[in-house]
């Protein structure tokens, strides 16, 4: 068990440069010490994704992260022969072929002696590894990442539930793997769809909502040290405000840091009606948010 | 502790959480990890394994603080009222061994004993059941709530009568802390009725379609279309369905590309003799979703539906097969008429169609009954249910629950509402109750709004 606590797990993960919530921290220990993956949901940015990096880097393993998307299927996600180098090694090694079978009086023989080295072809040696492959034969244990888990055919879904309940796979050739280190996998969603009753049985779930006023503002500077104080509380107000507008698409964590990143190689100390129509670009991805916010923009600053 | 989660337990499956026996195992055995004497602690650990959804989330949230807040007493009113358990007992015994005849006299009786189970199953009862199938009014659940309050006030009177002529010659403490809780039981009792559950609304996507492609035309509401407009909306639809399926027969052109299927190729080579001549790839043809439609063929509603019918069954190809309903006061199946005719025709023939009576006022409630007792197997996991309509239910039951069953079969469930948006909500409009029901709400006004919609189910 690589987390003592819930406390431990809060100053680790706050040492890694994520800071968590209470909640936060309590699923990331439950999930630890049972071995059980994570199903992370929330609205875009809150910092799933960086929560699965931040959890790689306190516990100083690496992280192997697997992109779901629409007809993502097995030889993406968990193996594929090399044909090539197959045929490659067929061709060179013709000769020994045939000294193998020369012995044979009759062709049954033959094959029978071909087949004794048909292991030399069905090896590991020409298994190309794929995220999920990698994640369960790692000798030193890793954190998995199935990223935008939503994304993914009902048939992927499926064929992940024997990788998340007993951490093994079945490769026809080659018999069933199991995880050699139990990998720390989280999974994250956008509720673009419903996973199945069976993933969501094997998961713990966390939500994630947008951080509250404060933790927000320790995130800001945690990530830029050297923020003015005053600037980044009416800058996180001023975001929360924004938030309330109801845009097309919200403001993130991470475009508030992109802001305040923004505000200070500008030099700017102070937010004004002035400065934050003309950064409004880094905040608002939409024609239609910009308009939006500038309308408001004496209410957002009060 | 196993005994207080258990029972927590059962109130969640009583009101419709779906929590299987690995999950209270897992959160036993999770429980010796932390301190269970932090709430943060405890109450996280509860959710991330009994809610495992962001709709379930909000179910949980209220169903903890019922359970953890509301229902249980404080420590202190605890051991106040074990001093009491007797008492308590026995009045409820002499309470129950009154003339009645109702059954829910007696779950109300059990949650003044402290026993919430069998009220709190009969509030779910109410808040889901549905109607049989004659009566067509919202009185259903209201009537039956009403008998409710009737039984809380029957039973919380019998209680203080009980208690006033067991102790009021002594005036003693006990009987004052007795009438005192049964009281808070009876208040209890009566706003946990008078509560009404709103599954939250953050997990359906709003889609807010406000950008302008086809001025004019495309922004014009579709009431208030003139024939000659109809007339160019059908080129514009012309113009949009051939831009798609060129689109999509691209990329059924690209499923060329891809790895090499060895064992197919050297299949197909024993034909040349060994020589790998045709080479076979490991091929995909792109999923194609099912549709099922229901639309609202009534008054202003059905002009936003032909249009969007015209499209779906112009692009028909880009779909494994399309399932459309129409209704007024009852579902009826058009699958067919769109299939065989083209579509204008189509359009005509089901306005003619036999047994939708376009006098009726809309029923949705009916509507989601019919469609549940006879087509429920059309919706699996590869459908997206669309619904056009402007939930305006003419106060009848609007039957939402059933929605709900609907979005667990199929892949999505999408609602196009040809109504502004500032109106939902109001006077009879009932899409605020299908709203947490769906994965997206769309207004759907305009061509423009209905070009981008169509747009982003196909590709």
């Amino acid at each position: 068990m690589d987390y003592k606590s819930v406390d431990d797990v809060q100053s680790k993960l706050t040492g890694a440069g994520y800071i968590p919530s209470r909640e936060i921290a309590t699923v990331v220990f439950l999930a630890a010490a049972t071995q059980k993956p994570v199903l992370v949901e929330g609205p875009a940015g809150v910092g799933k994704t960086e929560l699965a990096k931040a959890i790689a880097r306190s516990l100083g393993r690496e992280l192997i992260r697997l992109q779901c998307y629409e007809g993502l299927d097995e030889a993406k996600a968990l193996y594929e022969w090399e044909y090539a180098k197959q045929l490659l090694y067929t061709q060179m090694v013709k000769d020994r072929l045939n000294d193998i079978i020369s012995s044979a009086q009759t062709l049954t023989q033959a094959v029978d002696q071909i087949a004794e080295q048909e292991d030399a072809f069905f090896s590991d040696r020409f298994i190309q590894h794929r995220p999920l492959l990698q994640a369960i034969s790692s000798e030193k244990p890793v954190v998995l990442l199935v990223d935008e888990v939503d994304k993914s055919d009902p048939e992927f879904e499926a064929f992940l539930l024997e990788l998340l309940s007993d951490f093994q796979v079945s490769i026809p050739e080659l018999g069933t793997r199991k995880a050699v280190q139990i990998p720390f996998v989280l999974l994250t969603s956008n509720n673009y769809r419903d996973m199945s009753d069976a993933l969501k049985r094997r998961c713990v779930h966390l939500y994630i909502d947008y951080p509250a006023r404060d933790t927000e503002i320790s995130i800001v500077r945690l990530k830029i040290p050297g923020i003015d104080e005053k600037l980044c509380e009416t800058l996180v107000d001023a975001i929360r405000k924004i938030r309330k507008l109801d845009l097309k698409k919200n403001p993130s964590i991470a475009e508030t840091i992109d802001w305040a990143q923004s505000l200070i190689a500008l030099q700017i100390n102070e937010l004004t009606p002035d400065v934050v129509s003309e950064t409004l670009n880094i905040i608002c991805k939409y024609q239609i948010d910009m308009e939006k916010v500038r309308k408001n923009i004496n209410r957002i600053l009060q | 502790m196993v005994k207080l989660i258990q029972q927590f337990v059962s109130c969640c499956r009583a009101a419709g959480m779906r929590v299987s026996t690995s999950e209270v195992l897992d959160s036993l055995n999770q429980m010796q990890l932390i301190n269970p004497t932090d709430e943060q602690q405890f109450c996280s650990l509860l959710r991330s394994n009994f809610a495992k959804s962001i709709r379930d989330v909000q179910h949980f949230d209220r169903l903890y603080h019922l359970f953890f807040h509301e229902m249980r007493m404080d420590t202190a009113d605890i051991k106040q009222a074990a001093s009491y358990t007797e008492q308590i007992k026995n009045a409820a015994d002499i309470l129950k061994k009154m003339p009645h005849d109702n059954p829910i006299y007696d779950a109300v009786i059990d949650f003044l004993q402290g026993n919430p189970m069998a009220l709190l199953q009969e509030m779910r009862r109410i808040q889901t059941e549905e109607e049989p199938a004659m009566l067509r009014f919202n009185l259903g659940p209201l009537g039956n709530r009403l008998n409710v309050t009737l039984q809380i006030n029957k039973a919380a009177s019998a209680a203080q009568a009980l208690v006033e002529d067991h102790y009021a010659k002594t005036d003693s403490v006990a009987g004052r802390e007795l009438a005192i809780y049964f009281e808070e039981r009876a208040a209890a009792a009566r706003s946990m009725l008078a509560y009404e559950p709103r599954p939250g609304e953050s997990g359906t996507r709003k889609t807010k379609t406000e950008e302008q492609k086809l001025r004019g035309l495309g922004e014009k509401s579709f009431s208030s279309f003139t024939p000659q407009e109809v007339e160019e909306m059908r080129e514009a639809i012309d113009k949009l369905v051939r831009k798609l399926k060129n689109i999509v027969s691209r990329r059924y052109a690209i499923r060329n590309r891809g790895s090499i299927d060895v064992k197919k190729t050297l299949r197909a080579s024993a034909k040349y003799n060994g020589v790998p001549v045709e080479i076979k790839y490991r091929r995909k043809a792109k999923r194609k979703s099912r549709i099922v439609t229901l639309c609202d063929v009534s008054g202003s509603v059905w002009a936003a539906a032909r249009f969007m019918l015209n499209l779906l069954y112009a692009l028909q190809d880009c779909f494994d097969k399309v399932n459309s309903f129409v209704f007024i006061d009852h579902l009826s199946e058009v699958t067919d008429i769109f299939e065989e005719n083209e579509i204008n025709e189509a359009i005509r023939l089901v306005l003619e169609k036999s047994d939708v009576d376009y006098n009726a006022s809309t029923d949705y409630g009916e509507t989601l009954r019919n469609f549940k007792k006879n087509h429920m197997e059309l919706l699996t996991k590869k459908t997206t249910l669309i619904i056009v309509g402007d939930g305006r239910t003419n106060y009848m039951n609007p039957e939402d629950a059933i929605l709900g069953q609907m979005r667990e079969r199929c892949r999505r469930v999408i609602w196009l509402n040809p109504e502004q948006e500032n109106l939902w909500g109001s006077g009879d409009s009932e899409i605020k109750s299908y709203m947490p029901h769906c994965h997206e709400v769309r207004q759907c006004r305009n061509v423009n709004q209905l070009f981008t919609f169509i747009e982003e189910l196909v590709l």
